[in-house]
């Protein structure tokens, strides 16, 4: 379609093509299953619930309950998780159901273990809150670790970049204001048909990043299209295979499918910055996103995307045979997406602590310095840490009492010998619990605060983290 | 060319075994990836194939466990043609097609000494076989 309005115009295309079918798969962690799991004998009100370990939640009556995606395992967090429970079940395998409850006397029981597979259940309806996005950012990473997030695996200083979404495919992007598209719009849903709910949460059509709230049922889905999925030291997540087809009412549809990747722009986020405002690096569009290579501050830098858009082009097709084939029909929506609602942030009623306001002074030294002068400054100021800088008072590496009580054990003289040059820092408007965070993950317990420029500028310890947790 | 695993105990870490198997063998090898500290570690090296046994024999002599290299298995079954790995390679081992759909050359890859795709995958499709 998009090649025959470059090729034929607007009016031709109108004539030719009645609907264009669309599509996308990929992560999308606002998603789940309520089930119902019919009553036992004697009957439970659940108050807890685990399948496979994992739990699931109790929104309402006795024995319904909600298996959502990002919820992990307690016995494999991180691995196995709530998408992988609503995979297992579609593919019919057996899956281990335990609850708790505190006992009533309509409800006596308090304890149950079974196992069931998707026929034992009267409902198991995938309904999903927030799916299909209609653009996502392209996320890179400019600190010096690897960071494991949402958008995947970010290499250190500009290492690759990753992106999401399926672009000039992408559902809501070829029906941009939602003419065709609302609450009962019947659509392509993880191998099967299912229905558009509304709108999904944080729904921002003002930014081009609308959302949909989607209902299917899950025994008639198809795992090819629906993957539970593990985002590393992330969690857990589901794949979610979603097409939707847009009747060509008239010539503005036309000019609303044929939107092409090069037009659709997102911005380049740097997640290096643990902040909600993260610095934007510039823009970049789906199709040099697509083309695997883009550039971030003038050097090239490999794209990941994660979703697969081999399967966006799948569901697209496989809907498009379903219409042609008579198994599907289109529906009008009772009501079409709101165009009108903004994506607010969180109202927050306490401050957030940043590293500027906790660090203190920094102890330092210089790399030609005596080990001796070193452990004289630890005493003086009774400190563990001592930060190396230069002449310009940029950090060099930093030294601990335990560095200088090792070199003292094994002989060693030179202070050159045991400087730790790879230094885990922080940022003076970094929050704390983040600067918090990097010192648990690395287990050491003081972070040497500087600025742009490497220049030393403090240093915030986990005794003082402590000190601001224990005082609340 | 013939790649191999070089793995260094802790209790050898202190000798300068590459440069001695390097000047006794007088053959030239390529350090393609290298994790190596006091607490010992890996080099992956290339070198040619003519050479190689009797390299491997020098290395094996002095201590150091010699290894034929690994690529990287990725389960075509279980792939969903993502694209998450690609730009995590650092030798340009996995390309994304033209009809999107991810193809690995185990030629390139470097395999069990690299390993940056592995926990990349969100459907657990790429495995180092040990």
């Amino acid at each position: 379609m998009k090649k025959l309005v470059e090729e034929k115009g607007t009016k031709r295309a109108f004539k030719e093509a009645d609907v264009v079918t669309t599509g996308t798969f990929g992560a999308m962690c606002s998603s789940g299953a309520v089930i119902n799991l019919g009553h036992s004998d004697p009957p439970i009100k659940i108050h807890r619930a685990w399948i496979n370990d994992v739990e699931v939640s109790h929104p309402g009556a006795a024995v319904d309950l909600y298996i959502g995606a990002a919820q992990m395992s307690e016995t494999r967090p991180f691995e196995y998780g709530g998408g992988h429970v609503i995979e297992d079940l579609i593919r019919g395998k057996e899956v281990e159901l335990r609850a708790i409850a505190y006992g009533t006397a309509c409800y006596p029981r308090t304890k149950l273990e079974t196992v069931i597979t998707k026929d034992d259940l009267n409902q198991f309806i995938l309904l999903n809150f927030r799916n299909c996005s209609q653009r996502y950012v392209c996320a890179t990473n400019s600190s010096d670790e690897i960071l494991y997030t949402y958008m995947g695996k970010l290499l250190p200083r500009f290492g690759n970049a990753t992106f999401s979404g399926a672009g000039e495919l992408n559902p809501l992007m070829n029906d941009s204001d939602y003419e065709t598209i609302g609450i009962g719009t019947r659509i392509f849903l993880g191998g099967t048909q299912g229905y558009v709910v509304g709108e999904g949460t944080q729904h921002d059509p003002g930014n081009l990043m609308g959302t949909i709230m989607v209902r299917g049922d899950c025994k008639k889905m198809n795992p090819e299209f629906i993957r539970g999925a593990a985002f590393t030291k992330y969690g857990t997540t589901l794949y979610v295979g979603i097409g939707i087809p847009i009747p060509i009412l008239n010539e503005g549809l036309v000019k609303k499918v044929a939107i092409r990747d090069e037009d659709i722009l997102v911005p380049i986020v740097d997640y290096g910055v643990p902040r909600r405002e993260r610095p934007k690096l510039g823009k970049v569009s789906y199709k040099e996103l697509k083309s695997g290579k883009i550039v971030i501050r003038d050097k090239t830098v490999k794209v990941s995307p994660l979703s697969s858009l081999g399967k966006a082009k799948k569901i697209a097709e496989t809907l498009k045979s379903w219409i042609e084939e008579g198994i599907f029909y289109l529906s009008a929506p009772v009501e079409r997406l709101p165009l009108n609602t903004v994506f607010k942030p969180m109202k927050q009623s306490e401050n957030i602590v940043f590293v500027e306001t906790l660090m203190r002074p920094a102890v330092t030294c210089r790399e030609d310095e005596e080990m001796e002068d070193v452990a004289k400054k630890i005493i003086t100021h009774s400190v563990n840490h001592v930060v190396v800088v230069d002449a310009q008072g940029k950090l060099k590496g930093i030294v601990t009492s335990w560095d200088i009580t090792r070199a003292v054990a094994e002989n060693r003289k030179s202070l050159a010998d045991i400087i730790v040059r790879k230094v885990i820092t922080a940022a003076p408007d970094e929050p704390v619990e983040a600067a918090a965070r990097k010192m648990t993950q690395h287990n050491i317990s003081a972070l040497p605060v500087i600025n742009r420029e490497r220049k030393v500028l403090g240093i915030i310890a986990s005794e003082d983290v402590a000190k601001l947790v224990g005082g609340r | 060319m013939v790649r191999v695993l070089l793995k260094f105990s802790k209790d050898i870490t202190s000798k300068p075994i590459t440069s001695q198997v390097i000047m006794e063998q007088e053959v030239l090898m390529n350090i393609l990836t290298a994790r190596i500290d006091q607490q010992g570690g890996e080099i992956l090296i290339e070198i040619p194939s003519v050479h190689a046994e009797k390299v491997m024999e020098a290395f094996r002599k002095r201590g150091v466990v010699v290894e034929p290299h690994k690529p990287v298995v990725i389960d075509k079954e279980n792939c969903i043609n993502c694209g998450a790995c690609f730009s995590l390679c650092p030798v340009n081992a996995i390309k994304i097609n033209e009809d999107f759909s991810v193809a690995f050359n185990d030629e390139k890859c470097l395999g069990s000494a690299c390993q940056l795709c592995v926990d990349a995958c969100p459907v657990r499709a790429i495995k180092v076989n040990e």
